[in-house]
């Protein structure tokens, strides 16, 4: 199934290797794209990025499973990074976080049962001046509180 | 102090990201003024002049840096912009990609015409989505204006710019590790020397400076090298924007002069601590950096200072704690951070964050004992200088920080 969505993205992964002097650099940005549109990073992603960027599959699985970010199955349709570092500490993120826990029913690297929402115990990420804080999807939501978190995840669809 | 602010001077105007809004605050003025009318070194001199130190937290004097580029000219130079922002406390480099990327941009003109680079490479931190996006977008911008591109401002200078995401990795901040990462590859930290200067990006001569470096660039060329030297204290030039956090009434960032004393920032402009309370410790420059007590926070920020005070203005992420907080539990989240974000590479630092997390653990869950805080003081101590990188370095000076300072608070926890 991935295999027709990679396909569409030719042309732009073109593009994106095109601004690269060497090919392989664009390994980064061909797993952002390609996860974006299948959702995770499957077996068929990383061939696919070897394909583009002229490195081994294995080589793309050693970068895939470095970074935090790409996921080797699929995330909720919401993807929910809560930062647990000092400054969010500070401002009382662990209660926050409490509460979050108790309304999914899941725990850090949980995913659940209707696929809407995954939750990451992230490291800081960086709105320390407006802790607690956590990134949902692409957006960072700031000053969180049980309430605010109430009105964010049931507002989303 | 009140000063004038430099760097974040557009960060309330509306739509300072887009170029029209940039240049009716006078952005790409000076670059263009600079590339038509000096010499590379003359830039490169100003810079040194201005006594512009590297604002990502190492402080390594910023035109030194340039200056250590091979002069044969035989390999194409990079500029590569460290936007990687990660560490815990710090929040400014975000502002200037999503408000005023521009002012990043023009830096990097300059610099890279002062360097002789014609390629450019920006890495922002992969979760930094609205950074990605202004900053792509604002250099399509320069493009479509002619300022980025073949023979800028019709100075005969080339620069192409190439805007970057990483995925989730704090080590990517740590220099070399980002060259390995912006390669496509793991982000492990190389071996120096060679310095990036010299063998960087594809193996060629290469300068990495953090965004908000950049970002004073254009100002010391406006206004000169002595004018940016004395905004600041004696070695240490200009503003710099500290991250204000914690137990304070108005945490922020806030553009103060380097050097503005520490009590300053946290009485006057972050209005004290919150609830009345009082003061119980200090991290003055991101996690990493020793924590001070209350009773040393009469120290002035800069890299000089606080280095003489044992501890390092780093980030300048300065996180205030008041007398609620635990130390045993604060520990727990910086070991907790170190071992997660350690890559793996080196054996101390891999075991050692690791280990030390554990029984950071074990202690906060009440299962410690007194001769723990001795095991954890002798891991931090063989993990400093065993490794490629400060990392470890900086994951064993909270450890030995919050345990000699604290040590009392500590051994009554275990009880």
């Amino acid at each position: 199934m991935s295999e027709a969505v990679l396909k569409s993205l030719d042309p732009e992964a073109q593009k994106i290797v095109a601004k690269y002097d060497q090919k392989r650099a664009a390994t980064l940005m061909l797993l952002h794209l390609a996860q974006d549109k299948v959702g995770y990073v499957t077996p068929e992603v990383e061939a696919w990025v070897s394909k583009w960027t002229d490195v081994p599959v294995v080589h793309v699985r050693g970068v895939v499973t470095f970074y935090s970010m790409y996921h080797l199955k699929p995330a909720g349709r919401h993807h929910i990074r809560y930062c647990t570092s000092t400054s969010c500490i500070l401002q009382g993120a662990e209660k926050v976080l409490c509460h979050l826990k108790k309304k999914l029913g899941i725990e850090n690297h949980e995913t659940t049962k209707d696929g809407k929402f995954s939750l990451e115990e992230a490291e800081c990420l960086c709105n320390c001046d407006a802790a607690p804080m956590m990134q949902v999807g692409d957006d960072y939501h700031v000053d969180l509180t049980e309430k605010k978190i109430d009105q964010l995840l049931d507002g989303l669809k | 102090m009140k000063t004038e602010p430099v760097l974040s001077r557009n960060f309330d105007v509306a739509d300072a990201w887009k170029i029209a809004t940039a240049e009716s605050r006078g952005a790409y003025v000076t670059a263009k003024k600079v590339l038509t009318s000096l010499q590379p070194d003359e830039v490169t001199n100003q810079v040194l002049a201005a006594n512009l130190r590297g604002l990502g937290g190492a402080g390594f004097p910023t035109g030194k840096k340039w200056q250590f580029l091979p002069k044969d000219g035989k390999k194409p130079v990079y500029l590569v912009v460290n936007a990687d922002e990660g560490e815990p406390g710090t929040c400014k480099d975000r502002l200037i990609l999503e408000r005023d990327p521009h002012q990043m941009i023009e830096g990097m003109i300059l610099a890279a015409f002062a360097i002789r680079s014609r390629k450019a490479y920006i890495y922002i931190r992969g979760e930094y989505v609205l950074s990605f996006r202004r900053t792509q977008a604002a250099v399509d911008e320069a493009y479509a204006k002619g300022y980025l591109g073949k023979n800028i401002f019709g100075s005969g200078v080339d620069l192409d710019i190439v805007v970057h995401r990483g995925a989730g990795a704090y080590i990517c901040g740590e220099e070399t590790a980002l060259l390995n990462s912006l390669e496509g590859g793991r982000g492990y930290p190389r071996l120096k020397p060679p310095f990036p200067a010299i063998v960087g990006l594809f193996g060629c001569p290469t300068i990495v400076n953090n965004v908000e470096t950049l970002a004073c660039v254009p100002h010391i060329l406006k206004n000169g090298p002595e004018w940016f030297a004395k905004l600041g204290s004696a070695g240490n030039g200009g503003t710099h924007l500290f991250s204000l956090s914690g137990h304070v009434n108005k945490p922020g960032v806030y553009e103060l002069p380097m050097g503005t004393p520490l009590r300053e920032i946290i009485e006057l402009h972050g209005g004290g601590v919150k609830g009345g309370r009082k003061l119980k410790a200090v991290i003055p420059g991101g996690i990493s950096a020793k924590i001070l007590t209350a009773d040393e926070i009469d120290v002035n920020m800069d890299y000089d200072s606080l280095r003489n005070a044992g501890t390092m203005l780093g980030s300048a992420g300065v996180m205030v704690m008041d007398d609620s907080v635990c130390m045993v539990k604060m520990l727990f989240y910086a070991t907790k951070f170190f071992s997660h974000e350690s890559c793996g590479q080196c054996s101390p630092c891999r075991e050692g964050t690791g280990w030390a997390h554990k029984i950071v653990t074990r202690i906060y869950e009440g299962r410690g004992n007194l001769k723990d805080l001795d095991t954890l003081l002798t891991i931090a101590r063989n993990m400093e200088g065993r490794t490629i990188c400060v990392f470890a370095d900086a994951a064993a000076w909270p450890i030995q920080s919050y345990i000699t300072k604290f040590r009392k608070e500590f051994e009554d926890y275990i009880g």
